[in-house]
């Protein structure tokens, strides 16, 4: 009990830290959301010193020193009542949130899972069979496509399988005249579109767990009990999954908690090459553009999801393995 | 175990060749643009506005990150040709200006709001009004020359009278170009400043149709006032639309800069057309307070020491020209040039004159390094932003250019807020700077010169970034505003241009260009480079101009 409390104790503690750096840490920019919105449209023209008076007023830059501000934003952490987005004026910044969302969490969530359950059955099966084709193949292939940038993973299927193939949509969560309902159809075209953001992940992602879960497994099947379940006659399935892999999975299952604990920040630059309306490009855009309000929800959010996962594996750990109770 | 190395390195060897030949085959394909067969022939699809990546749907006029759909549906009394200056009366059927400091709209006869109702006097009065109350909406500034609005008939017409604050001719064009809203509609909004007018009425040749995040219809307004000028019966307009979906996806008209856009767009469709006029000079704005920079001479040996072809090529794939030095726009503007200006006041490349004019300052060349009498090499920080990348590779041959005589030029970019924020506050030696593009002389250069517009280093200027003070612009600028005689100002004009050439308060480098694309498939009619009667922007009310100037292509000679 001591010890759940004490990782509670350290959460409480990091957030406060996270929420303090979350709120000084954009003021730290050069440059006001005025000075980012004027200079978006000086690329079109010169801009009037009218116009950047007119701006600055209904963005409301903020006022009063550091001090009240942080105050206020403290305030507004625990309303959960973020204001209004500066970028996309006059629009609230929950609901900015509130839509980009389901999209991200559908999408990265669905995909992380599946990476994880496919990368360790494979790191299972690889590590078992090692030395054969079985292992070679995801374990080359695995490292290799690790290495490779996967917004370039990205760019090359959009470009072959969007533009050339003409096989999926380039852009967007669904086609322009779908209309959002409870119905196979549109659930369809939304899956139509999630599908090469999807396969970009997944390809990208998958090689960590492969590796990941059959070097831990290679490690206990050298182990004394695998050794003796072999020896007792027990089947190749039961040894391989009920023996070594369930003490194997422990590293995965902690990067697991961690990957789950990111689908909230989505995946910046899959879904600005997709054009997939997720936090990832909600949040690229409240950057780029100095919007304290989005930029602070939004990464408050994923802080706090992060700190929350962590907090979870570490409280499931000390279930699983008793060793660190003490 | 010897097997498996020998097997990786295969499998290695393998993945190697294909990513190879993924890489070779991506540069030699060729894109072709594959038109929806589902639009019809009297709809045309849009690259004019950009969700980020959905649309917020807001179509309050007066919004800086309003749709741009609401161009389309609010009018302004007249539209500037932001090409040349021409003037059309829209709302007001004519413009008068009794004297310096007063300004009378009569309003066109027969305009109906999309909903049934006349535009009237009291309509333009409220939207002025309007703007006085809720400042933030004012984007153009009208209220600070503004003084009283006053409604009124003349010759059983409708008008709108606006008294100025002082003497201010220039600022008529200005007010006239406010979009006007229905004041049955906006009176009973509480607080415009925040209103999204998610469903507008407007007197514009579109209303809107279908709205969905991803993408909006517009459909023709069957009461507008010209309508028999209008053909185009729907516009679409998605919320994405990068440089390939353009390409691929057969749109009809875009504003966007396209790399090698002759390949690229012009040779995905026949009939995919393009044309860049000039749209703002970019040029070398020295901050005129610091020394060496305060020097004319400096700033002489400077504009004369570069190669401003070789620039331009650089930063524009060639396809924008060198600027002109006398702060206007050519050919958009060439019937303001004072004919007596050689070479259209475009300096060429000088190095013995530019060397002679370092020389008058006081710097002599020593191993190869443009020094002073202390010996301390010419060296100074050259400004832009990161991103802006056509400014970069213009920005990094000043550099070659400028190191070739011994000078020393150091690169800073920094995020665009960041840049923005040292240009306002005078905190850079050089900065690359974008000016003029507003159609009108006066206000490109009364901006750009006015020393009302000067700031002390550390304090933020409107504009003036270079921080000129010259009593004599100054006074020229004044006889303009106050000026209602065409050859009067014409002459002033050419003082203007003078100043710019001798003074070089900014060192004009190339002309930024105006990027529209467009497709003559469906529609005929663009504005080009010989019909020169509008920009291509999708965003401002010249493009009223070119939806009444749209007429359907003959389709009948596909057939032969």
């Amino acid at each position: 009990m001591t010890y759940a409390l004490r990782k509670l104790g350290m959460l409480l503690l990091t957030l406060w830290a996270a929420v303090t750096l979350n709120f000084f840490l954009p003021r730290l920019m050069p440059g006001s959301p005025a000075d980012a919105a004027i200079a978006k449209l000086s690329q079109n023209g010169p801009v009037s010193a009218a116009t950047r008076a007119a701006i600055e007023a209904q963005l409301g830059v903020p006022g009063g020193n550091l001090l009240e501000q942080y105050v206020h934003y403290l305030q507004q952490v625990v309303t959960l009542d973020f204001g209004v987005s500066f970028t996309f004026y006059p629009e609230k910044v929950s609901d900015l949130v509130l839509t980009a969302l389901p999209y991200t969490v559908v999408l990265v969530g669905i995909v992380t899972v599946l990476a994880f359950v496919i990368g360790t059955l494979i790191g299972v099966l690889a590590a078992w069979k090692r030395g054969t084709w079985m292992d070679t193949l995801p374990t080359l292939g695995g490292s290799f496509l690790s290495a490779f940038p996967y917004f370039w993973i990205a760019l090359l299927l959009l470009f072959f399988a969007g533009y050339v193939g003409h096989l999926f949509p380039t852009s967007g969560a669904s086609s322009p005249t779908a209309v959002p309902e409870f119905s196979l159809s549109f659930i369809g075209d939304l899956i139509y579109h999630a599908a090469l953001p999807a396969l970009t992940i997944l390809i990208t992602s998958l090689g960590g767990w492969i590796l990941g879960m059959r070097n831990a497994m290679i490690n206990t099947l050298g182990d004394d009990y695998v050794t003796f379940a072999e020896a007792n006659g027990l089947r190749g399935r039961t040894v391989a999954l009920k023996y070594a892999a369930r003490n194997a999975i422990l590293p995965n299952l902690t990067g697991f908690g961690l990957a789950l604990g990111g689908v909230v920040g989505g995946s910046i630059l899959v879904e600005q090459v997709y054009g997939y309306p997720g936090i990832g490009y909600l949040l690229y855009n409240a950057v780029v553009n100095q919007d304290y309000p989005l930029m602070q929800a939004l990464f408050l959010m994923i802080t706090v999801s992060v700190l929350i996962a962590n907090f979870l594996v570490d409280i499931l750990y000390g279930v699983l393995d008793p060793r660190t109770r003490r | 175990m010897k097997k498996f190395p020998r097997r990786s390195r295969l499998l290695s060897l393998v993945a190697i060749t294909i990513a190879t030949g993924l890489a070779l085959t991506g540069c030699n394909i060729h894109i072709e643009s594959k038109p929806d067969p589902t639009i019809p022939q009297d709809t045309l699809l849009l690259a004019a506005d950009q969700g980020s990546p959905m649309y917020q749907r807001n179509f309050n006029p007066f919004m800086a990150n309003r749709r741009i759909g609401a161009a389309y549906i609010y009018e302004p009394l007249v539209i500037v040709n932001d090409v040349n200056g021409d003037v059309t009366p829209w709302l007001a059927q004519k413009v008068s200006q009794p004297d310096a400091s007063t300004v009378m709209f009569t309003l066109r006869d027969g305009v109906k709001w999309s909903d049934g109702k006349p535009l009237t006097a009291k309509d333009v009065e409220f939207t002025f009004n309007m703007l006085k109350t809720s400042p933030t909406l004012d984007l153009q500034g009208i209220w600070q020359y503004i003084s009283t609005v006053e409604t009124g008939t003349e010759e059983g017409n409708q008008t709108v009278t606006v008294h100025l604050k002082s003497a201010d001719v220039p600022a008529a064009n200005i007010i006239a170009q406010t979009l006007i809203v229905p004041e049955h509609v906006w009176k009973d909004v509480k607080d415009p400043g925040t209103f999204t007018d998610d469903n507008p009425v407007g007197t514009g040749p579109f209303e809107l149709g279908n709205y969905s995040p991803q993408q909006y219809t517009m459909n023709r307004n069957e009461t507008y006032w010209q309508k028999d000028k209008v053909t185009v019966k729907h516009l679409i307009l998605p919320a994405t639309n990068g440089q390939l979906a353009m390409v691929t996806q057969g749109y009809d008209w875009g504003y966007m800069y396209m790399s090698d856009v002759e390949k690229t767009w012009g040779g995905a469709n026949k009939y995919n057309r393009f044309w860049f006029p000039p749209g703002g000079v970019i040029s070398l704005q020295p901050n005129l307070t610091k020394a060496p920079f305060n020097n004319p001479d400096v700033r002489q040996g400077i504009a004369l020491a570069l190669d401003r072809k070789q620039i331009a090529d650089a930063a524009t794939e060639g396809s924008m020209q060198p600027a002109t030095q006398a702060g206007i726009l050519l050919p958009n503007q060439q019937a303001d040039l004072d004919p007596s200006i050689p070479n259209g006041g475009v300096i060429t490349q000088d190095v013995e004159a530019a060397k002679a004019a370092f020389a008058r300052a006081g710097y002599h060349e020593q191993d190869g390094k443009l020094v002073d009498a202390s010996g301390t090499q010419l060296s100074f920080s050259l400004l832009t932003a990161n991103g802006y990348t056509d400014w970069l590779r213009a920005a990094s041959q000043v550099q070659r250019q400028l190191s070739a005589l011994g000078i020393d030029v150091k690169l800073t970019q920094p995020q665009p807020p960041a840049y923005q924020l040292a240009l306002r506050n005078g905190d850079f030696d050089i900065a690359m700077g974008a000016y003029g593009g507003l159609g009108s002389q006066y206000q490109d250069l009364n901006g750009l010169l006015n020393s009302s517009n000067f700031r002390p280093v550390g304090q933020e200027a409107p504009s003036n970034f270079e921080r000129y003070q010259n009593p004599a612009v100054d006074e020229i600028l004044a006889k303009y505003r106050t000026s209602l005689d065409p050859n009067e100002t014409r002459e002033l004009g050419y003082q203007l241009q003078h100043a710019m050439i001798t003074d070089l308060p900014v060192i004009s480098l190339y002309y930024g260009g105006s990027w529209g694309l467009y497709s003559e498939n469906k529609y005929v009619g663009w504005p080009d480079a010989d019909h020169p009667y509008a920009s291509l922007k999708t965003y401002t009310p010249t493009a009223l101009l070119i939806f009444t100037s749209l007429t359907p292509r003959d389709q009948t000679e596909d057939k032969k």
